[in-house]
């Protein structure tokens, strides 16, 4: 470690703590001390360019890797926070679901409180950054959200009709252009859409469509598909920023999950 | 007990909940409103007893004394954040250590326990904040 970047970090300590009262400014002093931003564009100022064009790969694909994170829990919370209530076509059962947990009466079932997976995709709206590996044939998504991680094979495997059925799914992707469409399926329907309790089956599909806008910033569109629970397909819409000076940390939910006793409903099944 | 537990709280008007809102990264993993009551805000000041900085959320303890019985009863202070976006803000887990007397602004459970979701802690020494963690923007959009 160089004198000038450990003087350089202790110099910042006091600001990230100033900052930490107010905002969160994502250091990641307190992990490597050598965290130099690698591969960065920077503005004149010498700041991360997050406007900067998105980069590519060498063969020509729009490379998404780099370390992401929505902006507030809005859609953890609620994914369908964007479109109309009646636009969400739930089955009758489903709907039925829906309303009795809505009202947060149920919190103690839901999987991600009991520190179980959160499912897809709203392990990608958690509060904990990712972090996307991309290799032409593997991307490897890394949740710091306790602890998980997906595969997207891009390799043009196809899923077996009796894959065992699991919480986070199988994912495939290919390339759209610029957007990389990745689908999942083999979901074990334990999991919920959201905090508010939108269900889920093991018919569940979803559809992602990742697009890099710019050097900080990607679209992401979801079709939820799953003829168990709901009508039609249905299509939402999340952004994610990219975190450039952040490192993912372990996060092992149930350390020490005390919140459970506290959440109304019945213990999970 | 909830008698016990009203006398130790000072409650606030709600305005001042609602004034401290802000965005957070916080309750990853467990409704916020299903577990506080935004609309109930209390006050405590006591000495630490622990601290728990542990995943899913940092949990502090601290002895608050009824200032008319002399009782002293501990409380268990949610901080919405885990250690890992604590330690994004730029604390550690040294930042608030065991024998600290701190003033609490938080929100009630709705179970009844002795228990609440800590929203600013100021150390009483100092009058330095500790482990910010606003009532998360979701409650608010709970929409469906």
């Amino acid at each position: 470690m160089g004198a000038r970047s450990k003087i350089g970090v202790l110099a910042l300590a006091p600001l990230a703590v100033l900052l930490g009262a107010t905002g969160s400014p994502h250091c990641a002093h307190a992990q490597w001390w050598d965290n130099v931003p690698r591969k960065i564009p920077l503005t004149a100022k010498g700041e991360p360019d997050l406007a900067a064009p998105a980069p590519r790969t060498k063969d020509g694909h729009p490379d998404l890797s780099g370390i992401w994170n929505p902006h507030t829990n809005k859609y953890l919370r609620n994914i369908a926070a964007d479109i109309k209530p009646e636009d969400v076509p739930f089955q009758p059962w489903a709907k039925k679901v829906a309303d009795e947990r809505a009202d947060g009466s149920h919190s103690r079932e839901d999987p991600d409180a009991n520190c179980l997976p959160q499912g897809v995709p709203r392990i990608g709206a958690a509060p904990a950054p990712w972090k996307i590996v991309q290799t032409p044939d593997l991307i490897v998504v890394v949740h710091e959200a306790f602890s998980l991680w997906r595969q997207i094979f891009l390799d043009g495997r196809e899923l077996a009709a009796n894959a065992n059925p699991t919480w986070l799914g199988y994912s495939t992707g290919r390339w759209d252009g610029n957007t990389l469409v990745v689908d999942t399926r083999g979901f074990n329907g334990k999991t919920w859409l959201d905090q508010v309790g939108k269900p889920t089956t093991e018919k569940l599909h979803v559809t992602e469509r990742y697009t890099r806008k710019d050097f900080g910033h990607m679209d992401l569109e979801i079709t939820i598909d799953d003829p168990g629970a709901y009508t039609r397909p249905w299509t939402v819409k999340q952004d994610l920023t990219l975190l450039p000076d952040t490192e993912l940390l372990e996060f092992i939910c149930n350390e020490n999950n005390r919140d459970l006793e506290h959440l109304p409903g019945k213990p999970l099944q | 007990m909830q008698n016990k537990n009203a006398r130790l709280a000072a409650v606030l008007a709600t305005a001042l909940a609602l004034a401290l809102v802000g965005s957070s990264p916080a309750h990853a993993h467990h409704s916020f409103a299903a577990q506080y009551d935004a609309s109930k805000p209390i006050t405590l000041t006591g000495k630490v007893t622990k601290v728990e900085w542990t995943n899913p959320h940092v949990y502090v303890y601290v002895d608050v004394r009824d200032d008319k019985s002399g009782e002293v009863v501990n409380w268990a202070l949610e901080i919405g954040g885990g250690p890992n976006s604590l330690i994004r803000q730029g604390w550690t887990r040294d930042s608030l250590k065991a024998d600290d007397v701190i003033n609490v602004e938080g929100s009630l459970a709705r179970d009844g326990s002795r228990l609440a979701s800590a929203q600013s802690i100021v150390l009483a020494a100092t009058g330095k904040k500790v482990f910010a963690a606003p009532i998360p923007t979701e409650t608010r959009d709970a929409s469906r």
